[in-house]
């Protein structure tokens, strides 16, 4: 900011009157150029935040590798060996089909799981700095969707790897040139989500409660663990369910980004549960989720802003 | 554009209590007819207009609003009524070491806390030795903030809250703490920011601080202002308001003295009293209870005494500060005065009382002749509050002057007489 725009801008009458839908409109569109201003500050507490996880153990930076590999290893060697039963007979280069259709989808639930749960309490913890220093508070509920991805990404990293070094799957094709829509479609969906939980936490303390449960249903009716298209005559009442919701789409994309097309004969079928002609169908509506959840969540969350430092 | 660094009008601040949150979910689902909170407004009525370059002193009892204020102005937290602005960037300390990550050393912590506080990366690399100089943390800046001493903590809190440059500054009593030698940089370092023409906000409980930085005061009670103008007369009103809770007086005044047998021979209304007693402007009839250090004033007496020749008496007056402390009296046995007749009025004349700020009682005692027993403890019903606009301290303004010489220190006394020698 320039020093005459910032002195204008200090010399406004602050007053009592709410917020107006004016100022809430612009902000919405503002965020981008505010979070570049603010570069500085992102930056260095999100860089804060993830070191803050390993700082003073042992392997320290190796975590955020060593995680995904472990959580990759559980899946590679466990639900693999056990769920191909069910799967029929697999060809020899989608031996590994289940266990990694579950860790792609189990790394965007990991982010979207952590960010709920740490963004539901992320402005009361911080609430020594929202009473005591004047900066944007939006950016705390930023910070924590941007470390989870961050982590995410780590888990990302460490799969293409493993699919370059090991046969266990072949090489992402070009496919993977969707991922970085996906990341921001996700990070707005999650901001919005986060900033919404954000603040009703201030008001309603026990969001955080209800949000853990809520989100433990949420992760069972997310084809994460299961496929759809095994379940056959059961699932149709509740298809409709699964299409609205936002997270199945969420993984649908990042699975057929990752994984490209899976096309196996499952018993008398053929079984396409990851098709990479399907993601900007997936996107598309993920993407609509993803704008109302960041309006939504920012409205609220601007609004009551003025309350916050009272509240918590 | 204004020509105030701070102006504020009206403004105000309630919270919203409620007793239960279920109180608020109410009211979310009656969208705001069913009122479950009452509000407790912390501040009210604030009116400021500070010029570039002045400072703003606040003072006041714990929960006064002091701090609601500084946080209304900071920005922290949103005015409920009323408007304010500020001219030209503001920082506030609102309190030290607000965001300090224990885990972190101390050189991650001054760009956590600074890009906190509004700065670029790059500023904080070219202030970080000038921070860690002024902190004085040597090779500690590199050890977790956890493993510091509160002292060493707070010192690199100011250092990087002093590295600011702001137009105005808005400081809680955060100075308050650490060591006298730290303590001492801190008000050097503001001291330096007034002589920068900046303006300064800042609340203490030490009257002293307050008459030494600000050239305005601002005394809150009850969020409310009680008073506001030159740093002087403020300090001093919330001085004598201080001084005015007293426990018992007439118990503390005179229990020394011991009063005067009650005799079944006279009747009550035979015995000497004192009927009233009043303070004037001297030489007027306009009675007075606010003066300022020096005025004139007579303190009259009205006293009956239906048989002298059995009761001869003497009257005493005195000026008693709050805290029981006699700062001056006198009384007719001290002058060799003698009350003759059955009624009359006792003028004590008392002028250029030059008794410094404070709330005073005025205690008559009513003495026997001898001024040993007393008959009666009066006390003037109003105190007496005397103003001061001068930066003097104790009790009273003596004439005291400075001036300087050139003179050399006095010679040693030669042979000097050594302890428990004897000629």
């Amino acid at each position: 900011m320039s020093p005459e725009r910032e002195q204008a801008l200090a010399a406004e009458w602050v007053t009592a009157r709410p917020t107006a839908w004016r100022e809430v409109g612009l902000r919405l569109v503002r965020l981008p150029w505010l979070v570049a201003e603010h570069w500085d500050l992102v930056r260095t507490t999100l860089k804060r935040d993830i070191a803050a996880r390993f700082q003073g153990t042992v392997f320290g930076w190796a975590w955020p590798v060593l995680q995904p590999l472990f959580l990759f290893g559980i899946y590679f060697f466990i639900f693999t060996e056990i769920l191909q039963q069910r799967l029929g007979d697999l060809p020899e280069d989608k031996k590994a089909l289940m266990g990694i259709y579950m860790f792609t989808a189990m790394l965007a639930w990991s982010a979207l799981s952590e960010s709920l749960a740490r963004g539901a309490t992320v402005i009361v913890d911080n609430g020594n700095l929202i009473k005591k220093l004047v900066f944007p508070a939006e950016l705390l509920p930023l910070n924590v969707v941007l470390a989870s991805l961050t982590v995410m990404l780590f888990g990302i990293g460490i799969f293409v790897l493993a699919t370059l070094l090991t046969p266990i799957w072949h090489a992402p094709r070009l496919a993977i040139l969707w991922v970085p829509v996906i990341l921001l479609l996700q990070a707005l969906f999650l901001y919005g989500l986060v900033l919404f939980l954000g603040t009703l936490q201030v008001f309603l303390r026990d969001t955080a409660q209800i949000m853990a449960m809520l989100t433990t249903m949420w992760m069972f009716l997310t084809p994460i663990f299961w496929i759809p298209e095994l379940m056959g005559e059961g699932l149709e009442p509740y298809r409709a369910l699964l299409e609205v919701n936002p997270a199945f789409h969420m993984v649908s994309a990042w699975r057929g980004a990752l994984m490209g097309d899976v096309v196996v004969p499952a018993g008398q079928r053929v079984m396409e549960p990851v098709l990479v002609a399907r993601i900007p169908e997936h996107l598309g509506t993920f993407a609509l989720w993803a704008v109302a959840s960041y309006a939504i969540g920012y409205t609220f969350f601007t609004f009551s802003q003025r309350r916050f430092a009272d509240e918590v | 554009m204004t020509e105030y660094a701070i102006e504020a009008q009206g403004l105000g601040k309630a919270y919203r209590i409620y007793p239960k949150p279920l109180r608020r979910v109410g009211e979310w689902l009656t969208w705001g007819r069913y009122k479950g909170h009452h509000e407790f407004w912390a501040l009210r009525g604030i009116d400021l207009a500070l010029k570039p370059g002045s400072s703003l002193g606040l003072c006041g009892a714990n929960g006064a609003g002091k701090s609601t204020l500084l946080k209304v102005l900071s920005g922290t937290t949103a005015p409920t009524e009323g408007r304010y602005r500020i001219r030209g960037r503001a920082a506030s300390l609102l309190e030290l070491g607000a965001g300090f990550h224990q885990d972190f050393t101390g050189r991650a912590n001054i760009l956590l806390n600074g890009v906190m506080m509004g700065f670029s990366r790059r500023e904080l690399m070219q202030k970080t030795p000038e921070i860690i100089e002024f902190a004085e943390l040597g090779s500690y800046i590199d050890e977790p903030v956890r493993t510091y001493s509160s002292g060493m903590g707070l010192r690199l809190a100011f250092a990087i809250a002093a590295s600011v440059n702001p137009e105005v500054l808005i400081i809680d009593e955060v100075f308050a703490v650490g060591d006298m030698y730290f303590q001492k940089k801190c008000v050097d370092r503001i001291y330096e920011f007034k002589k920068q023409n900046r303006t300064i906000v800042f609340c203490s409980h030490s009257l002293y601080d307050l008459r030494q930085f600000c050239d305005v005061a601002l005394w809150l009670e009850g969020g409310k202002p009680r008073a506001q103008g030159d740093s002087i007369f403020v300090t001093n009103e919330y001085a004598a308001f201080q001084r005015q809770h007293i426990g018992s007086v007439a118990e503390a005044v005179h229990g020394d003295i011991p009063l005067v047998p009650a005799s079944a021979r006279r009747r009550p209304e035979d015995m000497p009293r004192i009927l009233d007693a009043r303070i004037y402007r001297l030489g007027t009839d306009e009675e007075c209870y606010e003066i300022q250090s020096g005025d004139s004033v007579e303190i009259r007496v009205w006293w009956k005494n239906p048989r002298p020749s059995e009761t001869p008496i003497q009257i005493g007056v005195a000026f008693m500060r709050g805290d029981m402390t006699t700062c001056g009296g006198q009384a007719t046995h001290f002058k060799g005065l003698t009350l003759s007749g059955t009624e009359g009025c006792l003028v004590l004349k008392a002028p250029e009382l030059r008794l410094l700020a404070g709330q005073f009682l005025i205690p008559v005692v009513l003495f026997d002749g001898e001024g040993v027993h007393r008959y009666q403890d009066y006390l003037m019903p109003q105190n007496l509050l005397v103003r001061a606009y001068t930066k003097d301290i104790g009790l009273f303004r003596l004439d005291l002057e400075f001036e300087q010489r050139r003179l050399a220190p006095p010679a040693p006394k030669d042979a000097p007489v050594e302890a428990g020698a004897r000629p």
